[in-house]
This record gives structure tokens, sequence and C-alpha cells, in this order.
């Protein structure tokens, strides 16, 4: 029960992550791996302030702000250098490396006995339940396993709610055709730059939120928490077009939330039928590669037979 | 009014493919005129377009639109005053995104885009109104997304967002070029239509000899970067298609003619 829990939990907390990808990789089909040093970032900056003694909530948020400004970097990059996509991130990320140990002073900063949203929202809730673990559909759950859930469900269920509600608005629908068709909004007075560099701002700094609760969760920060974490996300959300398509903005972005829920869940029973942990990542990649090149290679032959233009 | 003056930019100046694609072109389009540009392939007849809607920058010379200097501008800024259909009917319009998001972009051209709805409910029935003119039957599919539908209603749709806003300057690059000819016949009755409903300056780019004769009020021939003739008034509204292609002819003559005698002079020099 406990390693279920746990799944969902990661598994929540990372569907942040699987959103800031779909932004980057799915609207804009901008290969970012600042990804993989932004949610280090989001970890380590909120690592670092509650350690000294910074309101948890705003520890938090400085780490949101740390990612959307490494993102805002790897899109200036980008459009302002002409710098490679790719090129700009990977700039970034190893950037972010250096920065991330100076962030913490070290390459590992504990979080015990420190003030977190978690233990906060812990305290908010121990009044309500009475007592240390209670009892959920006859499987017994305990205090603080109960707040992290509550807490990444609050958040997720709200970012997935501003982020479908944001494209739907004017500027909204920019970022949207912005990906689909960057000449036509150039040409409807839309600056497809600053749209680019807002889209990854946002993105990274999802990202990094995400490092954030996924450091005040575990208890710790670590500057190799990173690694590989943009295939994980980008897992999540191939995972959820599976699932439930790509029909409209709303459902992609239920989609990446279920994704990275079934991806942990997946990876937790996975691990438990006795997967070596050293090959989850060589497992992803090869996951991802083979979801990545199939609907390719398939869409491929289609449009070779339909166009001709 | 467009003023523009002595433009000239050179593509990969310095390299072998250097190609000087326009070399100090000049006109001025007085307001509510409708000028069509014509010119073989590699004539500078898009370039020239490009240049007045910003996909780059001169090299040299100004470019002046209703009063303001726009030389430097980007593209998405001069975007407020210009009004803008592509030849490729794909360009024009977001295909994953439903008609209705599409234009719901172009009524908002040039203007701030900020956190309102994309799609309040009174620009909803104003859409409905104004796709029915398109006569089309597209005001059913309004929440269609826009990839499915045919180039032909793709750039009927891209010719609708254009002109959403009035637009101090139209520009059209060849934009029936891609369409089948009945699609293509469809695309210039409603290009009339909008153009002389709203008075719309217009500045339209096409390789059709029967297009050039039978629109506008005024007529640039464009060859090797360069005006060629101007027709203008009574002058363009007698001029024949084989007059044009007389002309063509003329200058290809030339040209040959000029290449032969290069080649004849270096061969006795050598």
């Amino acid at each position: 029960m406990t390693l279920l829990l746990g799944a969902t939990t990661v598994g929540l907390i990372l569907a942040l992550l699987a959103l800031g990808v779909y932004l980057s990789f799915r609207i804009f089909n901008f290969p970012d791996i600042t990804a993989d040093g932004s949610i280090t970032l989001g970890a380590t900056v909120t690592a670092a302030l509650i350690v000294a003694q910074w309101p948890p909530l705003l520890a938090t948020a400085a780490g949101f702000a740390a990612g959307m400004a490494a993102g805002t970097a790897t899109g200036l990059l980008h459009v302002k250098f002409r710098i490679n996509g790719l090129l700009s991130g990977i700039l970034v990320m190893t950037a972010l490396y250096s920065i991330n140990l100076h962030v913490m002073g070290k390459s590992n900063l504990p979080l015990l006995d420190q003030k977190t949203l978690v233990t906060q929202m812990q305290s908010i809730l121990s009044p309500l339940l009475g007592a240390d673990d209670f009892s959920l559909f006859g499987w017994r759950i305990g205090e603080r396993d109960a707040a992290v859930l509550a807490l990444v469900s609050g958040v997720v269920a709200g970012v997935g709610m501003l982020f479908y509600l944001f494209f739907r608005t004017e500027f909204g629908t920019a970022v949207r055709a912005a990906g689909d068709n960057p000449q036509m909004v150039r040409a409807l007075g839309g600056s497809v730059d600053f749209i680019l560099i807002f889209g990854l701002a946002v993105s990274n700094g999802l990202i990094a939120l995400a490092g954030s609760l996924l450091a005040q969760y575990q208890g710790f920060a670590d500057v190799q928490m990173g690694i590989g974490m943009v295939v994980w996300g980008l897992a999540s959300v191939i995972i959820g077009e599976a699932l439930v398509g790509t029909r409209s903005t709303g459902i992609a972005i239920a989609g990446a939330i279920m994704g990275s829920l079934l991806f942990r869940l997946i990876v937790a029973i996975a691990l438990r039928w006795g997967l070596n942990p050293n090959d989850l990542k060589l497992v992803t990649a090869a996951f991802v590669f083979i979801a990545l090149v199939l609907p390719g290679s398939i869409s491929k032959l289609r449009s070779r037979r339909q166009t001709a233009r | 009014m467009l003023e523009v003056d002595s433009i000239r930019k050179t593509f990969h100046p310095g390299t072998p493919n250097e190609v000087k694609a326009l070399r100090d072109v000049s006109f001025k389009l007085e307001d509510g005129s409708f000028l069509i540009i014509i010119g073989t392939n590699g004539s500078g007849k898009t370039t020239m377009l490009n240049a007045v809607a910003g996909s780059f920058l001169a090299d040299s010379g100004r470019l002046r639109l209703a009063g303001r200097d726009i030389t430097n501008w980007p593209e998405h800024c001069r975007a407020r005053f210009i009004g803008r259909v592509f030849q490729n009917p794909f360009s024009g319009t977001a295909p994953t995104m439903t008609i209705t998001e599409n234009l719901a972009l172009a009524a908002r051209r040039g203007l701030r885009r900020g956190l309102a709805w994309a799609v309040p409910r009174r620009l909803r029935a104003e859409l409905r109104d104004r796709v029915q003119t398109l006569g089309m039957g597209l005001e059913d599919r309004l929440d269609n997304e826009i990839g499915t539908l045919s180039g032909g209603q793709r750039q009927a749709l891209t010719l609708l967002m254009a002109s959403w806003l009035k637009p101090d300057l139209l520009l059209l690059d060849e934009h029936t070029a891609a369409l089948d000819p009945k699609s293509a016949d469809q695309v210039i009755r409603l290009t009339k239509d909008i153009i002389s409903r709203d008075r719309l300056t217009t500045l339209m780019v096409t390789h059709s000899m029967q297009q050039a004769v039978n629109l506008g009020d005024r007529l640039i021939m464009m060859n090797r970067g360069s005006i060629l003739h101007d027709f203008r008034g009574t002058e363009k509204a007698r001029v024949r298609p084989d007059e044009l292609l007389a002309r063509f002819e003329d200058v290809r003559r030339r040209e040959q003619l000029d290449a032969a005698v290069a080649g004849m002079l270096e061969k006795s020099y050598v």
C-alpha cells in the first residue's frame, strides 16, 4: 500500500514536469533539455531557502521563479543569439549544475526537521484526522502520506485548471498558434520570439515547481536528482496521449497528468517485480524511443501516400 | 498610402549564390488603389511583397505606410497595419485549431493580447455572420479544426482573417496559385468583393496574365529585381494578355542576346 501511495504522490508531483514538457515539446515542438537542470534548481532553491528559515510557501514560489529564469535564459539563447534549441538547453542545463551546487553549498541538502509545505499541511490536517494514521477503504494511511497527497493533488489540480483556462485566453490561443504555425502568428501581429521565451519560462517554472515539491516530499535536495527527467516527462506525455488522445488541449492536459500517474505506478510495480533500479533509465529511454518512432513512421507512410504538394 | 523608396535586397551577398533580388525599386501606392505585380520566376515580385510585409529588412531604401516610417519595423509590428494572404493555403491558418479560434486570433490582429477570453459570446455571433458571407457553408463547421478543410476553404478564411480588421494595406501573394481552377475562381471573386466593399489598398502578386489583366487598377511588370513597366489608368484598363506576353518575350530575347554576345566575347579572348 505504501508503495502505491508513494508512487501516486510522486506521479502527481511529476505531473507538473509532464505539463512543462507538454508545453515545450508538444506545443512548441521545442526539445527543451533545460528541464534536467531546472527540476534540480527548483529543489535546491527551495531547500536552501527553507534551511534559511524562509516560509515554505515563499521558498516554493522562489523555486518556481528560479525555474522561470532558467527557461527565459534558454529562450533568449535560442531567440536572440540564434543558437540551436537543443544546444541552448544543454548550455543552460550544464550551467545550472554549477549553480545548483552553489545554491546548496554542497551536493546534497537534507530537510529533516525543517518546516516545509508538507509539515504545514500535516499540521492543518492533524486536528481533522485526530490520529496519527487513519483507515481508508480498509488501508492504513499515515498522516504524513495523507498530507502530501492532499497537497500535491491540490497543486496539480490547480495548475492543470489554470493551464486549461490559460489556453482559452487571447494570449493563450496565440501561444498555441505560435507552435502550430509561427508564420501566421507573425502575420497577425504576435511576436513569436516573445511567445516562445514566455512558454519556455512557464514550462521550466512548472518543472522547477515539481522539483521543489519533490525535495519537500522526499526530505532532501540532491544535485543529481534531475538526470533523465526530460525523458521521464516525455514518457508521461506520450502515455497520456495514448490513453486519451490529443483531441483538445483540455484532454491533452488531463492526459499528461494521468500519464505521469500511470508511468510512476508502472515503474513502482516493475521495481517491485525485480527490475534492477540501475536499468530504469535505460528502459525508460527505450520506451520513449519506441513511442516516438512508431506513430512517426506510421504517419510518414500515410503522408507519403497522400501529399504530392 | 504605401511609399516604396529605392528598396534594395541582395540574398547571400559575397557568395557564388548571390542574387540581387531587388535593385532600387521605387513606387507609390495611393489609398484605395489595387496594384497587381506580375513577373517571371525570380523577377523579385514575391521578394517585393515580403519586403513590404517585413519578412526581412531591406539592405537599403525606405518604406512608409500611411505616413509612418516602417523601414526597420519587425514583421509582427507591421501586421498591425497590414493584412496578408500567403501563396500556400496552409501558411495562413493554424491547422490544429478550430475555425473559431483562428478567426478570433485575426480579430485581434496587431492588438494587445491579454487574458480575456479568446472567443467571447458576442464575437461568436459576429463570426457566424461573417463566415456566412463566404457562402461556403463553413458557418456550421466553426468548431472543426481548420486542418480538415480544403485549400480553397482555408484560403477564403485567410482572406477573411486578413481583412477582419480593416488593414491599411492588403498583401496577396499569388494566393490562388496553389488552388484548383474552381476554388481559384471562387477565391478571386471573394477577393474582389472584399476589396471593393472595404475599399482596401491592395498589393497583389500573381503570375497569371489573366488575373493581371482583369483585376486591379494598376499593373507593375517586374524583371530581375527592377520595375520593367508601370501600367496605370487607361493604359492599365486597355492592356491585353498578349501584349504582356510580348513584352516579357522581348526582354527574354534581349537577355539571351546579351548572354550570347558575352559568351562570344569570352571565347574570342581566350
